[in-house]
């Protein structure tokens, strides 16, 4: 084709060019499209992480809690202390976070009396406890089963090998992998994989079905053996093989963040970045197990009770306990009683009702309450 | 670790939950709901030899 005046000026294509639905499937050869070609999400299930709060930024309960020494969830959400008997902790959400990677917060552990000497049964672990229905798709238990990638970035002064384990608690299964801490005080990122189980499909219902173990220290009973990493019915003592003693003083302390359980078999090199999320996100996701809700009350009244109902803002897991510990007044008329309302008088997954006596009366008043509830696994 | 657990009752009816005490003296209230880990907590304390006090309507 000829041209009068210059010669047009080759320009990139971009997809305003492109009249919608013009570029079909059949129009890309196979094998066009490689996975470099694309962000590493094409073929893989929407929600990457199965772990909720990973980067540890949500601590519904408060930021820190002293003189831990058992099980029971305290600073960031989600993650659970297991504890039998092996030192006492603070534990708290930390600013304490590996230099340019994005993270706000981590989770610490510090070892407030230690325990130098543990017995054969004592245990100490982090945890994540996951949902049977949000692990359906690891497809545990068929000739499909998919391999998982764990990542994230750790921190202590105690080096040495440490065991994070998968353990399958429906059919009391489980395989560890363990890790290096190699420079004291200094964040490293680590990336561990498993294997699929062929063996052992997982309940897909809202119970607890696979729970990630971060062991810390442990006893002989689970550490006496030779350590399991492939799938296998559970010998405790094959569990937590070289796990260090993290408990044995109280210089102590350990870090973790970027906690992601990944689909797929990944190394350092290609594990996919952490997939972040908004803060409003990853609390809302928290909210199925942890909640405060607001119950207000106004009224004319002569004595007798008073009270109210709360809507909670995103179903619980299951029925809630109410947390009176973790309760507290937004609000209240003197007239009517200022402690938190002790016991609700009905407890459901959408919403609790509470009442009480009255301490004065024959005025109006009112009453407004933050009302802790916990469905936790 | 639980010191005693006690059914709740209001305006004479049972709730069908329980107000745990634990050693530390701070208290939960749970619902009868397998699916609940503070009732799952209670059914162990039940299963080691304790019993749940019932103060009645």
């Amino acid at each position: 084709m000829g041209y009068i005046g210059n010669f047009p000026t080759a320009l990139p294509l971009t997809s305003s060019d492109l009249p919608d639905d013009i570029v079909t499937s059949a129009k890309i050869a196979d094998g066009t499209i490689t996975a470099t070609d694309t962000d590493g999400s094409i073929g893989k299930p929407a929600f990457k992480n199965l772990i909720i709060n990973g980067d540890m930024s949500i601590a519904q309960r408060g930021t820190s809690t002293s003189s831990v020494s058992g099980n029971g969830y305290f600073a960031s959400d989600r993650f659970k202390n297991i504890i039998g008997s092996l030192g006492t902790w603070t534990v708290s959400q930390s600013t304490d976070v590996p230099t340019g990677q994005g993270f706000a917060t981590s989770l610490k552990m510090d070892c407030t009396t230690a325990d130098a000497s543990p017995s054969a049964s004592d245990n100490n672990m982090v945890a994540q406890i996951i949902e049977g229905q949000n692990a359906q798709l690891l497809k545990k238990g068929t000739s499909n089963a998919e391999s998982v990638t764990l990542s994230f970035w750790v921190k202590s002064n105690k080096t040495g090998t440490y065991i994070c384990e998968l353990y399958d608690v429906d059919n009391t299964r489980q395989i560890s992998q363990a890790y290096t801490i190699s420079s004291s005080n200094t964040w490293e990122k680590k990336t561990l994989s498993y294997v699929g189980d062929t063996t052992g499909t997982l309940d897909n219902d809202n119970g607890a079905s696979l729970q990630l173990n971060f062991f810390l220290a442990t006893g002989s009973d689970r550490s006496s053996g030779t350590l399991s990493t492939t799938w296998t019915s559970v010998t405790n003592a094959n569990r937590a093989v070289g796990q260090v003693n993290l408990a044995d003083s109280t210089s102590n302390e350990w870090y973790v963040t970027g906690v992601q359980l990944e689909v797929g078999e990944f190394d350092s090199t290609t594990i996919p970045s952490f997939p972040f999320e908004s803060y409003a996100s990853n609390l809302q996701k928290c909210k199925r197990y942890f909640q405060y809700s607001v119950m207000g009350y106004y009224g004319d009244t002569s004595g007798g009770g008073y009270g109210g109902a709360a809507t909670f803002a995103v179903e619980h897991r299951a029925t809630p306990s109410y947390l009176s510990a973790y309760s507290s007044i937004i609000e209240a008329n003197n007239r009517f009683n200022t402690t938190v309302i002790a016991n609700a008088n009905n407890l459901s997954q959408y919403g609790l009702l509470a009442q009480k006596a009255q301490s004065a009366s024959n005025d109006s008043g009112y009453y407004f309450a933050k009302m802790a509830t916990d469905a936790e696994l | 670790m639980i010191q005693t657990v006690e059914k709740y009752y209001f305006d004479g009816t049972w709730t069908n939950t329980y107000i745990i005490t634990y050693t530390n003296n701070e208290t939960v209230q749970a619902p009868h709901d397998t699916a609940n880990r503070h009732y799952q907590e209670i059914l162990e304390w039940v299963a080691a030899g304790n019993t749940i006090t019932d103060p009645g309507a």
